[in-house]
C-alpha cells in the first residue's frame, strides 16, 4: 500500500465557533463538547423548536425555517447561511438529516467552512454500496458473499451470479440502506421478479437502478467498529458494539462490546476497518458495520458519520468521541495510538422513543413529568424536560438511557434499575417495553441475532 | 398558490362533515389574519361551534415576520433615515423593510393593508426565520 492520502486541504483549518445542523440530544451532546473544548456553539432551529432546550443553552440560536426538514434541518443553503451569518467557521452535522450528505460537505468546505466529519469524496464512496464493497475488498475487509460490481441486465448472467453465491440471495440497492432498497430471494424461480421490483424501487427511492446481490445470512448479529481518525494519516478503532436488537431495522439497544466474540476474532477486523481508512483517506469518526454468523465477519457498509449509538463506545473506552471528531476538523493530529486503547467493563444503551409500547405509533404531545436515574455508571443524553412538547415533525428519539458497569450482568442490572426509575409523563413511550425487553432470559444470555426482537416481539402479541 | 377562505360558509361546511365522518373532535386553523376553531360536539349529532374566525377576527393587528435569517434592515441602504415614519399606513405590496444576506438585500412586503404600527427588531440585528419585525394594524 502507498502512501496514505493526507486530506491536506483542512489540515491547519482552526475554528472557534461550530454551528450544529441539529436538533434535539444530539444537538445538546455536541453542545457540551463545544463548551468543554473551549468553543462556541451555535444552534439553528425550525420554527416548531423555537422553544426547545437546545436553543436556549447555545451560545445563539437561529431559526433557519418551518417545521418542515426540507425547508429547515435538509436546507443545506439556509444552514450554511446561517453559519456565515453567526460567524461560525464549522458545521457539526450530528446524525441523520445532513450527515451523509456528500453534496453538503462539499458544499460546506466550498463556503469556506469545515464540515466536522469526512470530505464528500470519502462520503461518496461509502454511500455507494458498491464502491463501498468494492474499497473494502481492497482493504482486506471480510465482505459478504457476492460480487463487487452491479447487477448487469442479461438474465442468463445474474441466474449465474446467483446459482454462484448459493440461494437464498439478497438484492439491493446500490444507493439504499436502513432496511429498505432490498429484497430475499430464495429459488431461482423467484429471482427475476425480485430483481425487476426491487430496481424499480430503487430507481424510485434512491434515484439509481443500480443493484447488486449478496449471499443472504439467515440469523446474523449486527456488529460494528468504531473508527477514528485524523487528516494525518493516522487511524485508530475503539472496539465494537452490538447492535442486533433491531425492529424494523431500527436499532431499539445497543451494547459494547459485542457478547461472545473474542479479541483475537475481532482484532484482525478492527485493523482491516483502520487499514481501509487510510486507504480511502477517511477523517473524523466512522462506523463500518458487520453481520457476523458462525464465526465469520461479513461489511455490510460504513456510516460516515457520528453514531447515534456513540455512547456506549465512549463508556467502555472512556475517549469522548464528539471531542474527538471535532479535533479532527481542526486538523489536530491524533495523540492516541492503538495501543492505548483499552476497553473496560459492559456499557448498554436503551433508546427511548416517543411512541405507544404495543403500535410503536408516534406519540406527540406535552411531557407533563419526567423522572431521569441518577447514580454511578447512569447516563442520560437527553433534550425532555416537564413541559417539554414532542413535535410530530421529527424523529421520535426523546432520550438515550446509557449504563455502564464491570460485567455484561451487571450492566443488565444496572440498565434495569434505571428504565424502572425513569418516568415519563403525559406522553406514550417505549420504555414498557424495554423493562420486558431486559428481563428476557435469551438477551441476557446474548449473542440473541438480528431477527430476535421481531420474534420476540410477535410471540408477545400471541401470548 | 391558492388558499382556501376559512370564512367561507361553505368550507367551514365541508370541514364539519369530514372531521365527523373522521371521528375528529375539533381543528385550530391559524392564518396571516386570524384564528379559525371549529368544535364538534359528540352529544346531539354534529354541532358546530365556531369561535373566533377568520372574518371576525379582522380587528387583531398581524406581524410582519421574516421571510429568511439574515440581518435586518428598516430602511433601504441608500435612503435616509428620516423616511421611516411610525405609524404610517402602507398596502399589501409596501416594501417595509429588507433582510440582507451578505451583499443581497431581500425586500419585506407588508403582506396586508393598514397602519403600520410599530417596529418589533432593532436595526442591524441577526433575525431568524419567522421573527416578528413589524406590527400592522388594520385599517378601516
Amino acid at each position: 500500500m502507498g502512501e496514505p492520502p493526507k486530506n491536506t486541504a483542512s489540515a491547519n483549518r482552526r475554528f472557534d465557533t461550530v454551528l450544529i445542523a441539529n436538533r434535539g440530544e444530539i444537538a445538546l451532546r455536541i453542545q457540551r463538547a463545544c463548551r468543554e473544548l473551549g468553543l462556541k456553539a451555535v444552534t439553528i432551529c425550525s420554527e416548531a423548536d423555537r422553544q426547545a432546550p437546545f436553543g436556549k443553552t447555545a451560545d445563539s440560536v437561529l431559526c433557519i425555517g418551518p417545521a418542515n426538514a426540507a425547508k429547515s434541518y435538509l436546507n443545506k443553503d439556509a444552514i450554511i447561511l446561517a453559519a456565515e451569518l453567526t460567524g461560525a467557521g464549522a458545521i457539526h452535522p450530528g446524525y441523520g438529516f445532513l450527515s451523509e450528505s456528500a453534496a453538503f460537505s462539499e458544499a460546506v468546505e466550498k463556503a469556506g467552512l469545515v464540515f466536522i466529519g469526512p470530505d464528500a469524496s470519502s462520503i461518496s464512496t461509502m454511500g455507494d454500496k458498491i464502491s463501498a464493497k468494492r474499497a473494502m475488498i481492497a482493504a482486506g475487509v471480510p465482505c459478504v458473499p457476492g460480487p463487487q460490481t452491479a447487477l448487469p441486465d442479461e438474465p442468463a448472467t445474474v441466474e449465474r451470479t446467483a446459482q454462484e453465491i448459493g440461494y437464498p440471495v439478497i438484492i439491493k440497492a446500490a444507493g439504499g440502506g436502513g432496511g429498505r432498497g432490498m429484497r430475499v430471494v430464495s429459488e431461482a424461480g423467484a429471482l427475476h421478479e425480485a430483481i425487476a421490483l426491487t430496481r424499480e424501487e430503487a430507481r424510485q427511492a434512491f434515484g439509481s437502478p443500480a443493484l447488486y446481490m449478496e449471499k443472504f445470512l439467515q440469523h446474523p448479529r449486527h456488529i460494528e467498529i468504531q473508527v477514528l481518525c485524523d487528516v494525518h494519516g493516522n487511524a485508530i478503532w475503539l472496539g465494537h458494539r452490538d447492535c442486533s436488537m433491531q425492529r424494523r431495522h431500527q436499532k431499539v439497544v445497543e451494547e459494547a462490546p459485542a457478547p461472545g466474540i473474542s479479541p483475537d476474532l475481532i482484532g484482525p477486523v478492527g485493523l482491516a476497518c483502520v487499514a481501509a481508512c487510510r486507504q480511502i483517506g477517511y477523517r473524523g469518526v466512522g462506523t463500518f458495520e458487520f453481520l457476523y454468523e458462525d464465526g465469520e465477519f461479513y461489511f455490510i457498509e460504513m456510516n460516515t458519520r457520528l453514531q447515534v449509538e456513540h455512547p456506549v463506545t465512549e463508556m467502555t473506552s472512556g475517549i469522548d468521541i464528539v471531542h474527538a471528531q471535532i479535533n479532527a476538523a481542526q486538523g489536530i493530529p491524533l495523540e492516541l495510538r492503538q495501543d492505548d486503547i483499552r476497553c473496560s467493563g459492559h456499557s448498554f444503551e436503551c433508546r427511548i422513543n416517543a411512541e405507544a409500547p404495543e403500535s410503536f405509533l408516534p406519540s406527540a404531545g406535552t411531557i407533563t413529568e419526567l423522572a431521569l436515574p441518577e447514580g454511578p455508571g447512569v447516563r442520560v443524553d437527553t433534550h425532555i424536560h416537564a413541559g417539554y412538547r414532542v413535535s410530530p415533525y421529527y424523529d421520535s428519539l426523546v432520550a438515550k438511557l446509557i449504563v455502564h458497569a464491570p460485567t455484561r450482568a451487571e450492566a443488565m442490572a444496572r440498565m434495569r434499575e434505571a428504565l424502572a426509575g425513569t418516568r415519563v409523563e403525559g406522553i406514550s413511550t417505549n420504555l414498557p417495553f424495554l423493562r420486558a425487553l431486559f428481563e428476557d432470559e435469551a438477551f441476557a444470555r446474548g449473542e440473541t441475532d438480528i431477527h430476535y426482537l421481531e420474534k420476540w416481539l410477535k410471540q408477545r402479541r400471541a401470548a | 398558490m391558492s388558499t382556501i377562505d376559512f370564512s367561507d360558509p361553505a368550507t367551514i361546511a365541508a370541514l364539519t362533515e369530514a372531521l365527523t365522518a373522521a371521528g375528529v373532535d375539533g381543528l385550530e386553523v391559524s392564518g396571516p389574519v386570524g384564528q379559525l376553531r371549529l368544535v364538534v360536539s359528540k352529544g346531539e349529532g354534529p354541532h358546530i361551534r365556531l369561535t373566533g374566525g377568520i372574518g371576525a377576527n379582522q380587528a387583531k393587528a398581524v406581524t410582519v415576520k421574516a421571510p429568511i435569517a439574515g440581518c435586518f434592515c428598516a430602511i433601504h441602504p441608500s435612503v435616509s433615515e428620516e423616511t421611516e415614519t411610525l405609524p404610517r399606513r402602507v398596502s399589501d405590496k409596501d416594501v417595509v423593510g429588507f433582510i440582507r444576506i451578505g451583499s443581497v438585500l431581500l425586500p419585506v412586503p407588508a403582506g396586508r393593508s393598514g397602519l403600520l404600527a410599530r417596529r418589533l427588531a432593532e436595526p442591524g440585528a441577526l433575525v431568524g426565520f419567522g421573527d416578528p419585525l413589524f406590527e400592522i394594524e388594520p385599517q378601516p
